[in-house]
Parts: C-alpha cells; sequence; structure tokens
C-alpha cells in the first residue's frame, strides 16, 4: 500500500508506519500514510496531494503553512474528515477514516473534530448559545445536558455575558470565539482552524491566538491552517506544503 | 463541567477542555438519539424561524394549498349541512306519498314542455276516480297553488303561496299542524266560503308579528277578495333559504271561484306505510292510463305524470355528487400547483442556504438530519396553509350557511383530512428538495455565499 520511504520519515512515524503496514492500529492521534487526492478536471487528472504521510500526538499545537494552491486547504478538508482522500490511509484517534461513508464522516466530525473557520461560519438566526450547542443536536444530547454543556463552553471562551446574543451583534473577536465554543463544546479529539484570524484585525487576532495557546495548555491537541508565518509561529511544530508534498516538517519549541 | 455519564476522567477544572474528555449520552439521551428528537425539533425551529424570517414568500407559497383546502372544507360542510336539510324536509312527507300530475315538476327541455303541454289536465274527477278505484290507497287529496299578493288593511305581501285543498286529509298529506284556530269542515270547504288557513309568515308580514290567536277571525284580501282566517299553522321553517311558511290553504272550491277552475291540479295520494308504495303506484297508474284511453305499457306517453317526493332526492343526489366531483377536481388541481410552489420554493431555500447546510454539514448533521429538517419546513408550510384552508373553509360555510339557513356541520374528520393532506403534500414536494440538500457536498456548500 506504500511506496514511502522509510528513511524520509522521523523515527517514531517510522516506526507507526511499520506498525499501519502491519495491519496495527497507529497509536498517534493522526495518522496520515501515503496520501493522495486527485481531482479530475475535465479529461486532466490534477493531483492536489501526491504522498503526504505525516502523524500528530495527542496534545501537540500544529501549523499548518503554504501558499496557496499548495494542497494546504485539501488536506486541512481531509483531516477534517470533510473529505476522504482518493489513495492512502487516515486514521484518526484509532479509527480509519479513509474508507468512510458520508454519514460515518457526519458522525467522526461530530465527534472527533471541532472546526474553527476564517469566516466564523455561524448560523446568523441563532443565539451565541443555540450556535454552540449545534454539535451537540447532532450528537443527540438531550436538551438539559446540552444547554449545560454549551453555557460551559461559552464560559471557557468567556463569553457568558453574550449567550443570548445573535451573530451580528457580536464583534469578530467574539464571534470567533463563539465559534471555538462550538468547536470545543463536543470534546473533540483535533481542534482544526483555518486561517481563524484572516477576518480579525491584529488587536483581535492576538486574542484569538492567546486562548488557542491556553487551549493548549490545557491539553487539546489544535492544528492551525494558515499562510501567515507569525500566526504559524505560535505554533509549536510548524508542517510546510508545497506543491502537494510536506516540504519540511519542523519542531520548533 | 459536571456530566452525568463520562466514560472517560473528567477534566480538573471547571473550564477546562482537554482532549479525549469525551460525554457519552446518558441512557435516556442514547434512547433521544434513536428518534433523533433533538434533530428534528432543531428542523422545525429552523423551519419556523425561516418560514417567519419570509412571511410574503411564506404567505405566497401557502396561497395554493389554502384555496385547495378551502374549496373543499366549504363544499362538504355546506353539503353536509344541505344533506340534513334535505332529510329532514322531505322526511315531513316522507316516502308514503306520491301525485298525479299533468308535468313533472321537473322538466328538462323545451321539447318535454311542449310535450307535456298537450296533456289533458288532471281534474277533480280524477281525483275522485282514484279515491273510489285504489283500494291500496288510504288518503286521497288534491291541490293547486298560485302565488299571489295578500292584503291586511294596508299591509300587503306578495308572492305568498295561495293552496288550494280538498278534502281536509291534505293538511295530514301535506304534514301541516294547526297552532291556533281551526280547520275547516268539510261542509265549509264544499259550499266554497271564503275562509283560509293561514302560515305562520302572513303573522309577521301582515300582523305585525301579532300572536296566532289574534289573527283568527280578521278578513285578509287574497286577489282582491275577502278571506276570513280560521285557523294559523304551526311553522315548518325554511329550506334553501325560501320560507315554509309563507302559505295560505283555502278550501280547493274557493280557490275555483277566486282563481278559475280551468287550471290543472295536483292529486296527492298517501299510503299507510312505504311498503304499499309500489302496489298503490301500480293500481293509481292503471286507473290513470284507463281515464285517459292509455292501455298499453310501450305507449309513447301516459299523459300524466306519477311521481314521488324521490324525484328530488335523485335530482339533489346527482347535483351534490356532480358538486363533489368538480370540487374534489378543483382541490386536487389547486393543490398539485401548490405542491409545486412549494416545491419550486423550497429549491431556492436549498440555494439560499447552502452555505448554512454546509456548516450544518461540517459540525456533524448528517443526510437525514438535512434531509428531515427540509422535509419539516416543507411540511410545515403545507399543514400551516392547510390548517388555514381548513379554518377559511369553515368559515365561508358559516357564512354561506348563514345566508341560505342550513345547519353548520362542521365535521373534526374533515379538517383533519384537510391538514393530513396537504401534509402529504408537502412531504411529497418537499422530498426532491431536501434530497439536492441532504446530498450537498460539504466543502463546496461552504464555499456558498
Amino acid at each position: 500500500m506504500s511506496d514511502v520511504t522509510l528513511a524520509t520519515l522521523p523515527i517514531e512515524a517510522a516506526l507507526q508506519q511499520a506498525q499501519v503496514n502491519g495491519q496495527h492500529r497507529p497509536t498517534s492521534l493522526i495518522s496520515m500514510r501515503d496520501i493522495w487526492k486527485t481531482y479530475q478536471m475535465g479529461t486532466e487528472e490534477v493531483h492536489a496531494l501526491h504522498g503526504v504521510s505525516f502523524d500528530v500526538n495527542k496534545g501537540e499545537y500544529i501549523a499548518i503553512i503554504g501558499p496557496s494552491g499548495s494542497g494546504k486547504s485539501t488536506l486541512m478538508n481531509l483531516i477534517g474528515c470533510l473529505d476522504t482522500p482518493s489513495k492512502g490511509d487516515y486514521w484518526l484517534n484509532g479509527k480509519n477514516v479513509s474508507e468512510m461513508d458520508d454519514d460515518e464522516l457526519a458522525r467522526i466530525r461530530n465527534q472527533e473534530v471541532g472546526f474553527v473557520f476564517q469566516t466564523f461560519n455561524l448560523l446568523a438566526r441563532a443565539t451565541a448559545l443555540h450556535n454552540v450547542e449545534l454539535p451537540l443536536i447532532y450528537g443527540g444530547i438531550g436538551s438539559t445536558q446540552r444547554h449545560e454543556m454549551a453555557t460551559q463552553a461559552l464560559k471557557a471562551v468567556d463569553l457568558s455575558d453574550r449567550v443570548t446574543h445573535r451573530p451580528n451583534e457580536l464583534s469578530g473577536g467574539q464571534r470567533q470565539r463563539v465559534a471555538i465554543a462550538r468547536a470545543l463544546v463536543n470534546h473533540p479529539s483535533i481542534l482544526l482552524a483555518d486561517e481563524p484570524t484572516g477576518a480579525l484585525d491584529t488587536h483581535t487576532s492576538k486574542e484569538i491566538m492567546d486562548l488557542f495557546e491556553r487551549l493548549h495548555s490545557e491539553g487539546n491537541t489544535i492544528i492551525v491552517v494558515t499562510h501567515e508565518h507569525d500566526i504559524a509561529a505560535r505554533a509549536h511544530r510548524i508542517l510546510s506544503i508545497r506543491d502537494g508534498l510536506i516540504e519540511k516538517d519542523e519542531k520548533i519549541k | 463541567m459536571r456530566v452525568d455519564d463520562t466514560d472517560e476522567t473528567q477534566g480538573t477544572s471547571p473550564s477546562s477542555y482537554e482532549f479525549g474528555q469525551r460525554i457519552a449520552p446518558s441512557s435516556k439521551s442514547r434512547l433521544i438519539r434513536l428518534f433523533r428528537f433533538a434533530a428534528l425539533w432543531e428542523g422545525f425551529l429552523v423551519a419556523t424561524s425561516s418560514l417567519r424570517t419570509n412571511k410574503l414568500r411564506t404567505s405566497l407559497t401557502l396561497m395554493g394549498i389554502v384555496v385547495g383546502v378551502t374549496a373543499v372544507i366549504a363544499v362538504v360542510t355546506i353539503i353536509k349541512g344541505l344533506d340534513k336539510t334535505v332529510a329532514q324536509t322531505f322526511s315531513s312527507q316522507g316516502s308514503t306519498v306520491f301525485t298525479i300530475s299533468k308535468k313533472p315538476q321537473i322538466i328538462k327541455s323545451r321539447e318535454e314542455f311542449i310535450r307535456f303541454n298537450k296533456r289533458k289536465d288532471v281534474t277533480h274527477e280524477d281525483a275522485e276516480a282514484i279515491a273510489r278505484l285504489c283500494t291500496s290507497c288510504w288518503r286521497v287529496g288534491v291541490a293547486a297553488n298560485a302565488f299571489e299578493t295578500v292584503k291586511y288593511a294596508d299591509q300587503k305581501s306578495d308572492g305568498v303561496r295561495v293552496r288550494g285543498v280538498t278534502p281536509t286529509t291534505m293538511f295530514d298529506i301535506d304534514g301541516v299542524a294547526i297552532d291556533a284556530g281551526r280547520i275547516w269542515t268539510e261542509g265549509e270547504g264544499d259550499s266554497g266560503r271564503e275562509i283560509c288557513i293561514v302560515g305562520p309568515d302572513i303573522l309577521t308580514n301582515l300582523f305585525g308579528g301579532a300572536a296566532a290567536d289574534r289573527a283568527v277571525g280578521r278578513e285578509i284580501r287574497i286577489a282582491g277578495r275577502p278571506y276570513t282566517i280560521v285557523g294559523v299553522l304551526e311553522p315548518l321553517g325554511s329550506i334553501f333559504g325560501f320560507s315554509r311558511d309563507n302559505v295560505v290553504y283555502i278550501p280547493y272550491s274557493s280557490y275555483q271561484k277566486t282563481f278559475g277552475s280551468r287550471s290543472s291540479i295536483i292529486v296527492f295520494i298517501q299510503v299507510p306505510t312505504a311498503e304499499q308504495l309500489e302496489a298503490a303506484e301500480d293500481q293509481v297508474r292503471t286507473i290513470m292510463r284507463n281515464r285517459r284511453g292509455k292501455i298499453f305499457a310501450d305507449d309513447a306517453d301516459e299523459g300524466f305524470s306519477l311521481e314521488t317526493q324521490d324525484v328530488f332526492l335523485d335530482l339533489y343526489g346527482k347535483a351534490t355528487s356532480n358538486i363533489y366531483i368538480v370540487t374534489i377536481g378543483v382541490a386536487a388541481i389547486s393543490l398539485v400547483v401548490g405542491g409545486i410552489v412549494v416545491m419550486n420554493i423550497m429549491l431556492v431555500s436549498v440555494t439560499e442556504r447552502t452555505k448554512e447546510i454546509g456548516i450544518r454539514k461540517a459540525i456533524g448533521a448528517r443526510r437525514k438530519d438535512i434531509l428531515t429538517q427540509f422535509l419539516i419546513e416543507a411540511v410545515t408550510v403545507t399543514a400551516i396553509g392547510g390548517a388555514i384552508g381548513v379554518g377559511t373553509g369553515f368559515g365561508l360555510a358559516y357564512i354561506i350557511s348563514a345566508l341560505i339557513g342550513f345547519p353548520l356541520l362542521m365535521s373534526l374528520a374533515s379538517a383533519v383530512l384537510g391538514v393530513g393532506v396537504s401534509s402529504v403534500v408537502g412531504i411529497i414536494s418537499g422530498l426532491w428538495p431536501a434530497w439536492r440538500a441532504a446530498k450537498l457536498d460539504p466543502i463546496e456548500a461552504l464555499r456558498a455565499e
């Protein structure tokens, strides 16, 4: 299944790779093995990713960085289980995601992934509390417990006083914090942020990045996808993507 | 944070969000998950809020459904009311009475009219022959009708039905009873005395609603001739807005004196029980054929018309069943059109809310969650339309029944049916748009603006 040379991988990853090849479940939280993503553009096949492999352990804070068109968004969609690879294996928290159907992926997104988007992507007509409750609704959590969990999540992002506000009554930073509360409310395995500060001013950006740092210190696994180097620099490990391949994988802290 | 059943250890700090601190749904919410109640309720909330946001669009969308359901409910309710009225009215004479007349009461064409006019008049002699020869007959009477102006002092009433009858058993055959005063004696009737028995409407119209016994003995003018009131009838009520109490009974011999003797009469025959009706009809038919010189049954025209109340009931039945068919057709067309409108609006709604669908999918909504959300929206629209239709239908029926004057019979079954059928229309027309929403690719949906 794999034609990746073991020598190109860090030693831990190589060991895990060996286990995957031997059909063992990887011990790391995220394990991507020789991931390809191919799009059909007319008659032409375009490879957005060609053979990406890496591992993420619990509690890591990673930035994925790369210019536009590098395959960074494709990789993020795969990590977030919004899409499945054309080829390769993706293990998330012990589950092989690469062969799941739509509804199984929805379940994984609900339970394992917390999304934070550049444009917040809150439901405009719903209150902050309802927005945060939404993943729990689809997770089938009863209303009393749901209400309690959502309130707690909003408290965790210091928005206890904005529970009944709608997105248009909140500032950009507050909106993003609602989105973060929504991402965290179901206690996912990974917090996946796509350009989380792209729509925010410098001051608010710093606030949000401070919040990420705190969440990381509380034990959350965070993956930030960005093209801004100063945002990436807040992470503890940077994966640089170029032309559909991992160009560099460096621990910086 | 406090959570009832967690399958892993909870975080120490109340505000911390640690990895893997998965909340397992409690046994109760596990059950709820089976029914996806939360997701269904979410669908309903989304539906109502989106319908509220687009009020104009929603009300326009509702129109087709409302019109269809209104039509059905109004017609069904009105016809039920009419059915009851008709049943009550005709049971007062019942199926023990039939008539012999020159012309049938319902003439379908000009040709028929010409043919019936060539017949001999039915006369008092015919009635006497029937009374004498028909052994199965119980009561035989004759009646002639005219519509005339009736006056008292300076009061007058136009279009009063003046009914010349003999003998006095005609009151029993007509199923009317005396409220005050008396029925004239056969002697008074045969001698052509100018006496009358009036319906309650005459009291209202000529005597300012005076008590029945105060009218007895007064003299009114019928077609210019003075008649003394000897009795007042009990009220019969009205049918289809026509009062059956706007009537004056006079002896037939007096009727001939006032209106001339050259008009055809109607012979009323009553049998004791409905079972004897057929035998009596056969006898009377034979007697009348003999009197008209028509011996052979295959003769083109018998020269008289033998009718029971069934002709009305048949005609009424045919008319209402036609109304039913037309209404069902109208309703079906408006429901189909309404359904197409709903489908169209739902497609627009799906397109408009592509982003929202993307967000919901990203955070874990499955296909069937999105599908049910949009189905609920479609069903909510059509069910509201149906409910409004039931309301306006009953309202329309109420107004019409009040105007025409028949009982209003609102049935729960038709209300349930109205809302039910429109909900089914909602499901059918919502299915395709909802399916399109459900199978949207989350990545592309998120990209939408």
